[in-house]
């Protein structure tokens, strides 16, 4: 009988080994002397006295056993991992998995603690930047609410496990052939994963095996197995394009290489350098590429295959692009009404693409059927489209929503009795009308592995807790195949195994570590007969040199081709969403993916691109749909389709498609955690089998009840005033120009500035030495918020909740600041294609700072090196700075933020920066200890600090490199050079406050000879004049 | 007192015939008795006790509002970015306001030699004490960590550190340090005298030693009598440039930040004029009662309060000025940040606040140009409080409004007041009045020995010179030298 | 003086004679009378002030003003020194891009000391100047004085007085008011 677990919860013992402690047979049989008789395990049983003794006995045994740090080698990316200087950050290569596609890490560990995760710049899918997401994960390490102990849960009962406990019960359930044993596993690229998989299916050959992933790339996959014959990952690369026709598709943040495609974008953005990459968006709801799109068209989703149709047709017929026979077909496939709008598009886009042949590419996002695919991988074929295909790692594989299909009918037949579900939460994401729950509870033995002790956890007789990625051995794959390696960082907090343990643990072989298995795995790979060496120059650089896979040489099947012609048409007669058949497209979030991050207080907090919303999803309604089905701005709408109803808040946005209705997966959460638990509206329950991205026909009508959305910036719908007056500002305050405009005339950022001279009443300062400064390029930035979670991770900046998100208490230091720029003389609710513009802001350091004159006891003040200081342990909170801060970048500790926060959340926080008290001013100090930190370097080796030595956590993790940091009175510095630029400016220059930190000026690049849409003309003029925007 | 009202009528503009000060038979006598009858009194009346314990139960709400803030932290209050600042600097603003009336009282119209104003002076610096502690306590507790809040004095330490003076919070530390300081020697000095008057008539030993003390021995000598002259007329003018500046520096809280609507050069003269109004409308409200429960219809006389009704028509004039200045301004500058603020504060989220303050500033005075209206006492109360509730919303919508909106339209903002913004206001008010009802208890709340001065038979008795100010020596038998 | 000598000695415990007016009038016309008879160590009590008295008493002017005068000046420069050490040379920072000394800044604070010194010059120079506080003093021990605080008018003269003779004090008062002259002794 296992005692001692069942009080973990009571002390903060969150170290491995207690448990292993704890099973020792003369503590049992101490603890056998002390509570005589008692079953043990039934956690409400215990009276005050006996529990009261157990804690205290488990306590003082954490406390032995406080110290133990990870057994197996890791090798620290910059150092050796011998001669460790405590109080030195190291700097580890590792990775982390989401959606089978490895993204490559480069995490800064603090005497064993791992701190901050940021882009390794070996790595393909990385260069150095690394997603919001990826940057949050490591919270999830830390995170309390994870699971601390194995459950087994019995006729209502539940009962506290251990590892050896499981051990037992897998060898008797993993005897024999595998019959009416299923595994349900999420997508991995792991190489070591498909080797233990094989390992596990030659043990039990009538296993069955079952990948499912809720957001996956399945349909871009099928569409070119329609094409090709066989399954192919497509490679896109922009930095050389002219031309991209985005159709629903999200490169620029929703792609497994998003960071690259972003970074190769931006440089063919570049105004002097770049190749244009005149950028087209068809979509039904803002994308952060469409918000960068310089001819942006929204449609439903429903009709995204229309335009393509309509372009291909246009190429076919007007530009004489020759199709092969087969695809022909698709030139008459168009053969159904269609707007003006539509077709101008269509026919500015097909001239554009037929003129860049070989230096244009089609892309269509995820959510579009495989025949849409189909037929833009055929265009592209044709076109010489700049992208590459791959092979698929794992051709035969159904694809995930076939795989859970056939997995439910399985347990529908009740020929399950054994599931092993490895990571997921099927419960909770599977598609609703499986109804995977009520099946789970047909299944005699089921086991989920998983960070949580979550939905599908809940309804499974056991769970098993999950290794973090940072606490595991493990690898995988870049989406280009490049392989990457995943070394621990930390010994597991809450005795969690990783997949592959468990997996080779059913597998019959008595648990081999993971650090065995990759190990073992990788040999496969070594070329050198030193494999050593080849093994720490693997886990040093995180990935290994020349493993991405050869690109395949591709030609059109005719013979598929008639039948995704044939696909294609079916979709095109569907007839078009309405007001009252409105479509509702789920996506995944932008923040907690889809689902798995709900606990994670830096993703619930941070500010949606577009929407600006925290701690909640929201039903995306267009203006002019919201004014005809009635339904106000935060009003409660009520979704029904299929019989189900599910109530979110409505939030107006502008650029949305007229009655397409846009819903983020992932929220809703029952068995979350604390943070994450009732947050949002569930929106699987709309999601089925046939229909998994899109809901058509449903009916959405408002409650009447309204619910106030925690937005980090005011609403679109605003009174009258404000909206004029917002309207009026923002081309001040967000410059923009046409490319051509600018080469015209390289002073348009400038021509309508006029205020009175800039005079002071005192002699100016003189700064000499280093004056740190930036340069904001919003030409590059595309709003991706991983600047954000980047600086609340370096800088231990508090998660407040919502509650204090509504009363605009966020503590975030940068924000990226949206802008709609709508046609003037509309109303809020007649608009329906306002352009969005994005502008990070964050404190600029101005040299004549507004915020330190007014504070009465000089907390904050000038540094000689030009930065804009504040003195925590000064501050006395008077909160005059913030008010006299025209940018208002100043951040108060209303409370004190830090109170209820447990232990092992404060492992994450950087030892180099303070933890700000109660009532004390916050803000942007540039990172001020990265300064310092590469000051002390470069004055220890008696050196000047080089240019670009020092990197704000910010412009580190700027996939775009939108951010550039450096001393400004070295006139050869990058960011001086920058500050030359004619592009560059301050804003509220006028108040002459010498901001340290400038903007570069957006620019479009407009197709000549299209209509004027509010898009892409030149903002920079005009509205300081109260002029029309053209 | 059971006076027909008309006899104590004394509002006539006569030219030929100046208006008497104090009305009914009074001799100096008289006045004594009934000054110093309410001190001593032996259990004050019903409607007494009734009104502290009122007031000092709201005192306690103040109390404990303070305690949950301190243990809590600033974010009890509705308190966010852009809004910095809330009910606590409103508060401060409005409470420094009223007082303004006491010093201006005592020390301007005394040099103007406005003789009616020494039947009101006593209670009106009274009022401007305690309208200044009230005031005192919120700079105080708005700070994020109260604890250190003394760090804002010029006090030498281990680390030798020193505020900031380019700081208006600063300069606000000194001036509302100075006019409290003033004001109190000005009010204690002016007390004297009085203060011997109820040792003299003291029947109990406690009341002669307690009196005898304050009083500093006090023996009514003329060689005395002379410098105290003297050393009043110099508080009283060094007090009116230190009232026209407090409420100066305070405005320049706002003047001096960069903030559209608070940037703004006609706010010192804007606040003074504010501030005299507010403080005049609050002497009426609080005297209109008093005169009648302690029955001092005779000494302070519907003329005082038709003056006092006069000045507040006059100050509420400029305040509208001020306001509608501001708009002018807003648009002739050109400046779009600023025209946009006034807009916004006419029309936008706080247009009810803005209009709610016109209409109790500027329209409701208007009333005071008709005679009838003026000395009608109720409706000057109703008036005078109406006044009051304009004033706090002139303040709310001048911090409130320009900081919701200001410069980057992603940061705009709303404020919302939490309950405790709320009662701590209100507990302010039990504070004021408790500290008011304990001075009208235990201190002559008229300047008796002023009074007399300007009572006829403290002159001689020659035609044509009744009730008239100054004697000139000129008397048979006396010679000047 | 040597009589002086011995007419103090007769009468030691002697403070002056007290003599009450009831109008205003009768006391200036006597005040005027004893300033004539030259008498200087005495002093007229009255409720209130009463212009003219002073003249009528040939009381000189004070020098109160030209204290508080030094003490603003004083109030000044110490506003400004205060400044300018802590800001500018003990504990110098760079705020806002502004000189570290720079007069428009602190004018405001240099003002309000200036009344401040100023103020409580006035209050405490004028009791110094009187002699107060000052709580026992031989006239409150006589009765009818009580009511100098609130209708009565008094002349007293004090037998220090160089001029002091009890034959010819009493009798120059007793021709000035049409009241009783009363001995105040001094404290014993």
């Amino acid at each position: 009988m296992p005692p001692m677990k069942n009080d973990i919860e009571t002390g903060l013992t969150y170290w491995r080994s207690l448990d292993e402690l704890a099973r020792t047979p003369e503590f049992q049989e101490a603890v056998q002397r002390e509570f005589p008789g008692d079953d043990w395990d039934r956690l409400p049983s215990a009276t005050r006295r006996q529990f009261l003794k157990v804690m205290g006995a488990s306590l003082a045994m954490a406390g032995l056993t406080a110290c133990r740090w990870p057994k197996e080698e890791i090798v620290p990316f910059a150092h050796r991992p011998e001669g460790r200087t405590p109080g030195v950050p190291e700097h580890f290569a590792t990775s982390m998995e989401l959606g089978g596609v490895a993204l490559g890490m480069l995490v800064t560990s603090f005497d064993g603690r791992p701190i901050k995760a940021e882009g390794n710049r070996l790595h393909p899918d990385s260069l150095g930047a690394l997603t919001a997401i990826a940057q949050a994960d490591i919270l999830q390490l830390y995170d309390p609410d994870r699971s601390r102990r194995l459950l087994l849960r019995e006729s209502g009962q539940q009962y506290v496990k251990t590892w050896s406990d499981f051990e037992a019960v897998a060898v008797e359930d993993f005897a024999g052939d595998g019959t009416g044993v299923a595994v349900l596993a999420g997508a991995s690229s792991s190489p070591t994963r498909a080797m233990v998989r094989d390992q596990f299916l030659e043990a039990h050959p009538e296993a069955g095996w079952y990948e499912y992933e809720p957001i996956s790339r399945d349909n871009e996959r099928e569409g070119t197995r329609l094409v090709f014959g066989t399954p192919l990952r497509v490679q896109p690369k922009v930095d050389t394009v002219g031309v991209i026709a985005c159709f629903d598709a999200d490169p620029l943040f929703d792609h497994p290489s998003s960071l690259r495609l972003a970074r190769e974008f931006a440089a063919a953005r570049h105004p002097e350098t770049g190749t244009g990459a005149r950028l087209y968006v068809t979509e039904s709801s803002y994308s952060l590429t469409g918000v960068r799109a310089d001819h942006r068209m929204a449609v439903p989703s429903s009709r995204v295959p229309v335009v393509l149709a309509r372009v291909a047709n246009l190429l076919v017929a007007e530009h004489h692009l020759d199709l092969p026979a087969a695809a022909a077909g698709y030139a008459g496939a168009a053969g159904q009404e269609i707007s003006e709008q539509e077709i101008d598009f269509a026919k500015l886009l097909a001239a554009d693409l037929a003129g860049h042949r070989g230096s244009g590419v089609i892309l269509v996002g995820p959510r579009q059927e495989p025949a849409v695919h189909a037929l833009a991988a055929v265009l592209n074929q044709v076109l010489e489209s700049t992208l590459d295909y791959t092979a698929d790692p794992d051709p035969d594989r159904p694809s995930h929503i076939e795989a859970i299909g056939e997995l439910a009918a399985e347990m529908a037949s009740g020929s399950v009795e054994t599931l092993l579900v490895l990571g997921g939460n099927p419960v909770y994401d599977a598609p609703a009308d499986l109804q995977f729950g009520e099946l789970l509870a047909r299944v005699p033995l089921s086991i989920h592995l998983s960070l949580y002790d979550d939905e599908t956890s809940q309804r499974c007789t056991w769970h098993l807790p999950r290794a973090h990625g940072l606490e595991a051995w493990g690898d995988g794959t870049a989406w280009d195949g490049t392989l990457t390696m995943r070394q621990p960082l930390i010994a597991p907090l809450y005795d969690g195994r990783s997949v592959i343990e468990v997996l080779s643990l059913a597998s019959g072989l008595n648990s081999i570590s993971g650090y065995e298995l990759v190990r073992e795995n990788l040999r496969k790979s070594a070329s050198s007969i030193d494999f050593e060496g080849f093994w720490r120059r693997a886990l040093h650089d995180g990935t290994v040199e020349s493993t991405a896979w050869d690109t395949v040489q591709t030609r059109l099947n005719p013979g598929r081709l008639a039948v995704a012609v044939d696909g294609l048409r079916a979709l095109l007669v569907s007839d078009p969403p309405s007001a009252d058949r409105p479509e509702v497209v789920l996506i995944a979030d932008s923040r907690v993916w889809d689902g798995r991050f709900a606990n994670n207080g830096w993703l619930q907090e941070l500010p949606d691109s577009l929407t600006k919303v925290t701690w909640d999803n929201a039903l995306l309604v267009s203006p002019v749909t919201a004014r005809e089905l009635g339904i106000a701005d935060g009003e409660i709408a009520v979704v029904e389709a299929g019989g189900t109803n599910v109530e979110v808040p409505t939030f107006v946005l502008p650029g949305q498609a007229r009655s397409s209705m846009t819903l983020a997966l992932g929220y809703g959460r029952t068995a979350a955690g604390r943070i994450g638990n009732g947050v949002g509206a569930d929106a699987y329950q709309l999601r089925t089998t046939k229909a998994p991205h899109m809901v058509s026909g449903a009916t959405v009508r408002g409650s009447g009840r309204s619910y106030s959305l925690a937005t980090t910036q005011d609403h679109f719908a605003i009174d009258t005033a404000g909206f004029k007056e917002r309207n009026r500002r923002v081309g001040e305050l967000v410059r923009e120009a046409s490319i051509d405009a600018y080469m015209a005339n390289p002073e348009v950022f400038h021509e309508h500035e006029h205020h009175p001279p800039l005079i002071s009443l005192w002699k100016d300062q003189e700064y000499e030495g280093e004056q740190w400064g930036m340069a904001i390029d919003l030409n590059t930035c595309i709003g991706c918020n991983a600047c954000v979670v980047a600086c609340q991770a370096e800088n231990n900046i508090p998660v407040v909740g919502r509650e204090q998100v509504l009363n605009q208490r966020e503590m975030q230091w940068i924000r990226i600041d949206r802008y709609f720029k709508t046609e003037p003389g509309l109303g809020s609710d007649e608009i329906d294609n306002a352009e969005v513009v994005f502008q990070p802001m964050t404190c600029v350091h101005c040299e004549n700072a507004p915020c330190e004159q007014v504070c009465p006891v000089a907390a904050t003040q000038h540094t000689t090196d030009g930065l804009n200081a504040m003195v925590y342990n000064r501050c006395v909170g008077t909160r005059y700075c913030s008010n006299n801060c025209p940018l208002k970048v100043r951040r108060f500790n209303f409370f004190n933020y830090h109170k209820e926060l447990a232990d092992t959340s404060k492992m994450q926080f950087n030892p180099e920066v303070t933890v700000r008290a109660r009532g004390v001013m916050e803000k942007c100090t540039f990172c001020v200890q990265r300064i310092e930190a590469v000051r002390i370097g470069a004055r220890n080796d008696n050196r000047p600090i080089a240019d670009g030595e020092i990197v704000p956590a910010c412009a580190q993790t700027c996939p775009t490199q939108a951010i550039t940091f450096g001393n400004l009175n070295d006139s050869k510095s990058s960011v001086s050079r920058l500050r030359e630029e004619k592009r560059s400016y301050a804003t509220l220059a006028e108040l002459n406050i010498r901001p340290r930190a400038h903007y570069l000026g957006r620019l479009s690049n407009r197709a000549a000879g299209a209509g004027p849409d509010g898009h892409g003309a030149p903002h920079g003029e005009a509205d300081s004049h109260g002029k029309e925007t053209a | 007192m059971s006076t027909p009202v008309s006899y104590l009528d004394n509002t006539g503009d006569d030219p030929a015939v100046r208006a008497r000060l104090v009305v009914g038979d009074n001799d100096f006598h008289s006045v004594t008795n009934t000054v110093c009858g309410i001190v001593e009194q032996p259990r004050p009346p019903k409607f007494w006790w009734v009104a502290f314990a009122a007031s000092s139960s709201l005192t306690l709400v103040l109390f404990a509002c303070i305690g949950y803030l301190v243990t809590t932290g600033i974010g009890v209050w509705g308190l966010q970015v852009p809004v910095g600042w809330g009910y606590a600097i409103v508060n401060f603003v409005f409470w420094v306001g009223i007082g303004h009336a006491g010093t201006l009282i005592s020390a301007i119209l005394f040099l103007l030699r406005q003789r009616w104003r020494t039947s009101i002076n006593r209670f009106a610096e009274a009022m401007t004490i305690f309208a200044v502690v009230c005031a005192g306590i919120f700079p105080g507790i708005h700070v994020g960590r109260i604890w250190f809040a003394y760090w804002l004095f010029p006090i030498p330490n281990q680390m030798s550190m020193w505020p900031n003076f380019r700081s208006p919070l600063l300069w606000d530390v000194f001036a509302v340090g100075t006019y409290a300081t003033v004001s109190l020697l000005f009010w204690y000095m002016g007390m004297i005298p009085d203060l011997a008057s109820i040792r003299d008539r003291a029947t109990t030993k406690l009341r002669f030693y307690i009196y005898g003390v304050l009083s500093l021995g006090w023996r009514s000598s003329n060689r005395h009598w002379h410098r105290f002259e003297f050393a009043y007329l110099l508080l009283a003018s060094l007090a009116t440039p230190l009232v026209l500046s407090v409420h100066s520096v305070v405005s320049f809280d706002f003047a001096v930040s960069i903030m559209p609507g608070w940037h703004t050069t006609i706010f010192p003269p804007y606040f003074v004029a504010g501030a005299i109004f507010s403080g005049f409308a609050m002497v009426v409200t609080l005297i209109i009662p008093t005169r009648k429960f302690f029955g001092l219809e005779e000494i302070i006389t519907a003329r005082h309060l038709e003056n006092m009704a006069k000045i507040m028509l006059a100050t509420g004039m400029m305040v509208g000025l001020a306001y509608s200045t501001e708009f002018f301004i807003a648009w002739y500058s050109g400046n779009t940040y600023e025209a946009f603020t006034f807009l916004n504060r006419a029309f936008g989220p706080y247009a009810w606040a803005y209009w709610t303050m016109v209409t109790c500033n500027v329209l409701v005075p208007q009333i005071f140009w008709f005679r009838k209206l003026r000395n009608k006492t109720i409706i000057l109360w109703v008036a005078s409080i109406l006044i009051n509730v304009g004033m706090w919303f002139e303040r709310f919508v001048i911090v409130v409004s320009s900081l919701s909106r200001d410069y980057l339209p992603t940061s705009w903002g709303y404020y919302r007041p939490t309950a405790i913004d709320v009662l701590t206001f209100v507990g302010s008010f039990g504070l004021f009045f408790t500290l008011f009802l304990l001075f009208v208890r235990f201190l002559p709340m008229v300047g008796m020995a002023e009074v007399k001065g300007v009572m006829p038979q403290a002159h001689l008795d020659r035609p044509g010179h009744r009730g008239h100010g100054d004697y000139h020596g000129d008397i048979a038998g006396v010679e000047v030298v | 003086m040597s009589t002086g000598n011995t007419t103090r000695n007769d009468r030691a415990a002697l403070y002056g004679y007290l003599v009450a007016f009831d109008k205003v009038d009768e006391l200036l016309v006597a005040a005027a009378a004893v300033r004539d008879a030259g008498y200087t160590r005495w002093d007229a009590h009255t409720p209130f002030v009463i212009h003219g008295l002073d003249a009528a008493m040939g009381v000189k002017k004070t020098v109160l003003p030209y204290i508080v005068f030094l003490a603003g000046l004083t109030g000044t420069a110490a506003g400004i020194l205060l400044q300018w050490w802590t800001n500018a040379v003990d504990y110098p920072f760079l705020i806002s891009g502004k000189p570290l000394f720079s007069l428009p800044a602190n004018i405001p604070v240099a003002f309000e000391t200036t009344i401040l010194f100023a103020a409580i010059s006035a209050l405490v120079g004028m009791l110094a100047l009187n002699g107060l506080p000052q709580l026992s003093h031989p006239l409150f021990s006589n009765r009818s004085f009580k009511r100098v605080t609130d209708d009565r008018f008094f002349i007293s003269i004090e037998a220090q007085d160089p001029l002091f003779e009890v034959a010819k004090t009493r009798e120059l008062l007793e021709s000035v008011s049409d009241q009783p002259v009363e001995e105040i002794e001094e404290l014993s």
